[in-house]
């Protein structure tokens, strides 16, 4: 970590107690070792920084908190240093030299204010914009343009370039329908290569030319098919690439930022929310080394634009086979009377949760169903009716032990029934961070995918994990092993016939292997949940009993549950459907009830490391829609069990009593071996003498690009279908018509 | 001297700090000093930062007393990663929560969001954490603070590019 040495440290607040008290010993804190990174010292600005070896001349210049114009660096990407822009002096150096790419000595003098660096700053910026179309009224990235910005301070208010072919004309390229590429503006700075190599994985975005002919581009007429490729539009530090929906629709300044949190996959990756109006008009990712780092995927990014189509905005209630819109009394009322009217008793009241429940609406729910008498709390998915294998009475069973940045600590990851490119698009991105930097190996059990990183294929079905446990094949050595091995697990093992056979495989191999696996530092057993309101139902416990599990529903409440099999409805049976939008769900009911979407209510999200984040409201819900809990609330008194709780803070007190762990906010609590060990131990009890069907496990998400009733709405996924799902021919190219973009 | 001035001096002169307690807050965040030095032990009895006085402001603010049942965030935005620009990334800003049902809806004459929300468009800045909470505790208005992320970006070096790793090659480089 990069720290100033030079600047004080603050007195200490610690009150009068604190000091009266605590005595010698006591005072100690949790890490007692002190770093021991080799650090070396320098001088920027006359200021003295301290900054651990082998660091970048611009970080410790950003140390010491003066700023470097850039273009090519970025913290996040490998250094090119082809820009040239963040020049900087250094003592007895016959020229500028070029911060980026140049390490950190111990005790040199830097200046990066001097006569000196300016003039080559502007300089460089005389050829970078000696191309560069003046074209910023007309262009998006105006007025969050770095060129714009630097320009201002270092940029000539006249040219000496008066060619007669004029400015460079590059042809655009298409990458499909999510980024617009205007490539006169590009100043060939290389991030998005970078980016594309690094990160993405998408080998094929690259150079060709040098010098002033160099063009970015897929080399041939192919579209950009990654699931992170609208980073590719924050990297970019000019207007070259920007996002084709969002093109022309609004102006950075116009926007309110709303810090909230994603729910388009588990992760909960954190998002920046733009609104105007009360339109959602973006969104971007917000930093966070935690979770998603700086990116996001383009699920998350691009299907705003759902939120607009299919809305439910009014209570309707079903007349014949026609929705009618009712005013709320209406509609509670009608629910209250089809409770009664369906005779439902006890576990014959059900409660579904879907992929987009908050924590909030799924307590409500929860304690609703609850005080009418029922157990019967069911998930949105396949087997959601019955209890889960896993259970959910030890955490560490259901959740992503390892957590997100632990990924990059493993030497060797199994992979079991999961794909997380599609899962969790920005998890598989530090996989592939880690196997490019490390010695990192990976195995897949299940169905063959398209990963970013090579991986060792040890099979489609639970047979191949019994023969991975045997440890005979390559893979299994390498793994016993790693020092940090890492199994992950996919939710949809759990939905498998023979989810029962593979935890118990599972749960005896970490039992046996606890001394990689299960430690008090590492945790190497994850489950990796890929939809956002899962961790968080098995957290407060959403799931049926066994009695309840077996009975026949006469009541069905689906809140926010779109992907419900129609067939597993009776037919007699009373539906409610809570929720946002016009889908799957909404069609089955009798009545309807408008609920408000992630951007729209300030609600807990549970990820799928356990960790719990606050999302925020950017913009009102339309028309009579209301926060999901609160119709839950409002419903409760009309059939005569009011909850206990009337505003939010309440509410959290309630979720606060189920587990504290929902009301901490951006933390991890992680397991204690010991308990994860026991939580595993009854596992392999509970599922003694389960037998492998041997049918193969099957990618769960078939089409990344619309997995939720938010990114079925969305135009822009659709058509992110067309042209990678599906591989139709998108947009100006003809050619691309061949199948090889076709998998996803 | 205006109302508020006099107001301040009876409060302090009467009241004194009504609450310095908001350290509770904190918990976890200000890194307690751990070195025992000499130094450290004689300032007993001075607290090294002294608590500050709320002075109840809304009182006399003439904002309306709904204004006091609803929560505020503070909480430091982070950067904009359209851009590698830093600054007023160290702010701390407060803002409301919207107002469910009266916060915005479009106008049917011109198609504008209209609003009964008076602190829909209010966003407040601050030098430090600190003085933000102290704000909102003078307002009277509930708060709660959300923790800055921590950075963890690792030393970069141009070298890393020509590494020579062993095995097969895992990368192709098409910069």
């Amino acid at each position: 970590m990069l720290r100033i040495v030079s600047t004080v440290s603050r007195p200490s607040s610690t009150g009068r107690l604190g000091k009266v008290v605590g005595s010698q010993h006591s005072r100690r804190t949790f890490a007692s070792t002190s770093a021991k990174q080799a650090d070396i010292t320098l001088t920027v600005d006359g200021k003295e920084v301290t900054v651990p070896q082998g660091s970048a001349l611009i970080q410790a210049c950003e140390a010491a908190g003066a700023t470097i114009p850039r273009f090519c660096y970025h913290e996040r990407l490998a250094i090119a240093g082809n820009c040239r822009m963040c020049l900087v002096e250094v003592e007895r150096s016959p020229k500028p030299v070029a911060s980026c790419a140049m390490p950190a000595m111990p005790g040199s003098k830097v200046w990066t204010n001097t006569p000196l660096v300016h003039e080559a700053r502007e300089g460089v910026m005389e050829f970078l914009l000696a191309n560069h179309p003046l074209d910023c009224p007309v262009c998006d990235q105006a007025g969050e343009c770095d060129l714009q910005d630097q320009a201002m301070r270092y940029g000539s208010d006249r040219t000496r370039f008066h060619e007669i072919t004029g400015k460079r004309a590059v042809e655009n390229k298409d990458l499909g329908p999510l980024v617009k590429t205007s490539m006169n503006r590009c100043i060939q700075c290389t991030r998005c290569v970078r980016f594309a190599n690094e990160v993405a994985g998408v080998e094929e975005l690259g150079t060709t030319g040098r010098g002033n002919d160099l063009q970015i581009g897929m080399y041939v007429e192919k579209t950009m098919d990654s699931e992170l490729s609208g980073n590719v539009v924050d990297l970019c530090p000019v207007g070259a690439l920007t996002s084709k929906p969002y093109a022309f629709q609004a102006r950075p300044w116009e926007l309110k930022n709303t810090e909230s949190i994603d729910v388009m996959d588990a992760l909960g990756s954190n998002i920046r929310v733009d609104s105007r109006g009360v339109q959602v008009m973006r969104i971007q990712p917000r930093t966070n080394d935690d979770v998603n780092e700086e990116w996001i995927s383009d699920k998350t990014r691009f299907a705003y634009d759902g939120l607009r189509f299919q809305r439910l905005t009014t209570p309707l209630v079903k007349e014949g086979d026609r929705f009618v819109s009712a005013s709320w009394e209406d509609a509670l009322a009608a629910i209250a009377k089809g409770l009664t009217a369906s005779g439902a008793q006890g576990d014959e009241i059900q409660a579904i949760s879907g992929h987009l429940a908050d924590t909030e609406a799924m307590v409500a729910l929860k304690d609703l169903v609850n005080r009418l008498g029922s157990d019967n709390l069911a998930l949105d998915q396949v087997g959601g009716t019955a209890p889960p294998v896993h259970g959910v009475d030890v955490r560490s069973n259901y959740l992503f032990n390892s957590t997100i940045p632990g990924v990059e600590e493993a030497d060797a990851i199994l992979l079991i029934g999961t794909n997380p490119r599609h899962e969790a698009a920005v998890l598989n991105s530090r996989i592939r961070k880690s196997w490019l930097h490390t010695g990192l190996e990976v195995g897949l059990i299940g169905e063959r995918i398209d990963t970013t990183y090579g991986y060792d294929y040890l099979g489609g079905d639970a047979n191949a994990l019994s023969e991975f446990m045997t440890g005979k094949s390559e893979f299994a050595k390498k793994f016993k092993a790693a020092k940090k091995p890492l199994i992950i697990v996919g939710s949809a093992v759990a939905e498998h016939p023979d989810a029962a056979a593979t935890y118990n495989a599972l749960s005896r191999y970490v039992e046996l292997n606890k001394s990689t696996l299960v430690t008090p530092e590492w945790n190497g057993f994850s489950i990796l949940q890929r939809v956002a309101s899962r961790p968080a139902a098995y957290e407060i416990g959403f799931v049926p009993s066994k009695k309840a599990s077996t009975t026949k529903p006469k009541f069905v409440y689906l809140l926010n549950a779109d992907e419900v099999d129609p067939k597993s409805i009776p037919q007699d049976a009373f539906v409610v459907y809570q929720g946002h939008h016009g889908d799957l769900g909404a069609q089955l009911a009798d009545v309807c009830l408008p609920a408000a979407a992630y951007t729209e209510k300030s609600t807990t999200w549970v990820n799928t490391e356990g960790r719990s984040q606050l999302g925020r409201s950017a913009v009102p819900p339309p028309g009579a829609s209301r926060e999901d809990w609160k119709i839950i609330r409002a419903l409760s008194e009309v059939v005569g069990s009011p909850l206990p709780y009337e505003d939010v803070l309440e509410i959290r007190d309630r979720m606060w009593e189920i587990s504290p762990t929902l009301v901490r906010y951006d933390v991890t609590e992680p397991t204690s071996a010991e308990v994860a060990l026991a939580g595993l131990k009854a596992l392999s009890v509970r599922t003694t003498g389960a037998k492998i069907s041997g049918a193969i496990f099957q990618k769960p998400i078939t089409n990344f690009y619309q997995t939720d009733p938010i990114s079925r709405a969305s135009v822009t996924m659709a058509q992110c279908t067309r042209s990678f799902v599906k591989g139709e021919n998108y947009g100006f190219s003809d050619i691309g018509k061949a199948p090889e973009a076709a998998f996803a | 001297m205006s109302i508020l001035q006099a107001w301040r001096q009876a409060a302090t002169s009467s009241v004194g700090p009504i609450r310095g307690s908001y350290t509770a807050f904190d918990r976890g965040l200000t890194t307690k000093s751990t070195s025992n030095s000499p130094k450290e032990l004689s300032d007993i009895a001075a607290p090294a930062q002294p608590t500050r006085d709320v002075m109840v402001a809304d009182v006399i603010s003439g904002a309306p007393s709904q204004l006091r049942h609803r929560a505020v965030r503070v909480y430091q935005p982070t950067r904009n990663t359209m851009q590698c620009g830093q600054a007023k990334g160290d702010r701390w800003r407060i803002d409301f929560d919207i107002l469910q049902g009266g916060g915005r809806w479009e106008n049917p004459l011109m198609g504008w969001a209209s609003s009964a929300d008076y602190m829909q468009g209010t966003r407040m800045s601050f030098r430090s954490k600190e003085d933000a909470i102290h704000f909102a505790e003078k307002q009277g208005w509930d708060y709660y603070v959300q923790q800055s992320t921590v950075k963890r970006i690792p030393p970069k070096n141009y070298a890393e590019n020509y590494l020579y790793r062993p095995g097969t090659l895992r990368i192709m480089k098409t910069k």
